[in-house]
């Protein structure tokens, strides 16, 4: 009977272990001190942390933006992208967190343009920052330089290097690090809109400005996924100020919809909508302007830390 | 008595690594299956009990955003083992967009490609077919 229960509790034992286990990545076998700058989680905050996190999840792709200045015919540019220099002297994980987010875009933008011999110093770059921010074991680091280096794959790069940024964000966020998640999609997010606000200035084309004004619906969601951590240090507080104040130079962007029934066809096995329902967005070449300037200021001071 | 605990435990750790190894490998497998012209944006691991009634089939829902002037493919994925077939409905609001059920015959439709005209915020639905238990993936792209 003894060996029978001692049995069974060895069994229960090892599922815990293995549940816990769940969570880590394919690296993820070495023990894990607590979080020395993690922020405390107090209870009445939790929930509405929850339903931010659900609410805005995807706000940050790292190539939504790179594929759009693509189907434009925009040529690539590699003076927008950040430099990789001094990102190993990043000293906070809030800094980390943040070139983890604007590196990514960056990514993005150079396997989109299939600039994938220029992308290894990103992807290098990436797994120091990954690796400083205990997230490495979602950044496969051999098999991203090998597929960006033999050019042979560039759908297996774009998303096994969009995945892991997914698996980084996701592991963050569900393991009480949303304070570093946020700041991950944030910089994929500034680094996204800078690179539209520089392509726009030489290639005004009018869908890359409504995709500029567009982003009056999502900056408000942004805030609202910082705002539980920006009294949590004054670095996060500069942050925050700074795209409140990105937010206010959209305050002249108009956003209408025209109401529509969305209309479906079958073609080759395959269901095709095309939505009538539509959005535009109306705002003046001035306030286009001092979106270009806010942005370029907050994400180069963040460049230059 | 030894060796049947080193047994349990090896099959325990058996099981739970091949668990996560099946779930990367099905959305690989599914994201890359897909084809040209796309783009990977996001995916979606679905795992769903059977329903208690069929007015009541648990539901997986996700929020993202979709911008005007884009088009994307939403792509399910059923594990092999799933009992049910996985299925999408693309809501604005409350409002439903589309379903990857046709309503005038029940056809499941693997993808949907969605021309996107007003941006913002939609929720992803996703459920198995008549409430069967199940397990896939939805994987969202970017159609070039």
């Amino acid at each position: 009977m003894m060996k029978k229960v001692l049995a069974i509790t060895q069994v229960l034992l090892i599922l815990v272990l293995i549940s816990s286990c769940r969570n880590q990545g394919d690296k993820g076998s070495e023990f894990v001190f607590p979080e020395s700058d993690s922020i405390p989680v107090k209870e009445s905050e939790k929930l509405s942390r929850e339903a931010i996190d659900d609410i805005v999840q995807n706000i940050g792709s790292p190539v939504e933006m790179a594929a759009l200045l693509m189907g434009l015919e925009v040529p690539f540019i590699s003076e927008h992208l950040a430099s990789v220099e001094q990102a190993e002297n990043l000293s906070t994980n809030h800094q980390k967190a943040l070139r983890l987010g604007i590196y990514g875009a960056d990514l993005g933008y150079l396997n989109i343009y299939q600039k994938t011999g220029t992308a290894v110093e990103t992807l290098s770059t990436i797994n120091k920052l990954a690796d400083g921010l205990r997230v490495g074991q979602y950044f496969n680091f051999e098999t991203l330089k090998n597929l960006a280096l033999n050019k042979s794959n560039i759908d297996s790069l774009l998303f096994l290097s969009v995945r892991s940024y997914n698996q980084m964000d996701e592991y963050l966020r569900k393991n009480d690090r949303g304070y570093l998640s946020a700041l991950m999609i944030t910089g994929v997010w500034l680094e996204a809109q800078y690179l539209a606000c520089q392509v726009v200035k030489d290639y005004p084309h009018i869908d890359l400005k409504n995709r500029i004004g567009e982003q009056k619906i999502i900056i408000n969601d942004l805030l609202m996924l910082l705002r539980p951590y920006n009294e949590s240090s004054d670095e996060y507080a500069e942050l925050y100020r700074d795209i409140e104040m990105l937010k206010r130079e959209y305050s002249d962007v108009d956003i209408t919809y025209t109401p529509g029934e969305p209309e479906t066809v079958e073609k080759d096995g395959r269901l095709i909508v095309v939505q009538r329902e539509e959005s535009s967005v109306e705002f003046s070449d001035e306030v286009l302007k001092g979106i270009i300037i806010k942005t370029e200021e907050i994400r180069n001071k963040i460049v230059s830390l | 008595m030894k060796r049947t605990t080193i047994f349990i435990i090896f099959l325990l750790l058996a099981a739970s690594s091949l668990n996560a190894q099946d779930q990367q490998q099905m959305v690989s497998d599914c994201a890359l299956s897909i084809g040209g012209n796309t783009t990977y944006l996001k995916d979606f691991v679905i795992k769903l009990p059977e329903a208690g009634n069929k007015d009541n089939i648990p539901v997986h829902k996700e929020n993202i955003y979709l911008m005007r002037k884009q088009t994307y493919l939403f792509t399910q994925c059923n594990a092999d083992d799933s009992e049910g077939e996985l299925i999408i409905e693309l809501y604005d609001k409350n409002k439903q967009i589309t379903s990857s059920v046709s309503k005038r015959n029940g056809k499941v439709y693997t993808s949907i490609e969605f021309s996107c005209n007003k941006t913002g915020l939609y929720t992803l639905w996703y459920s198995f077919k008549d409430g069967e238990r199940g397990m896939g993936v939805g994987i969202v792209s970017l159609l070039k």
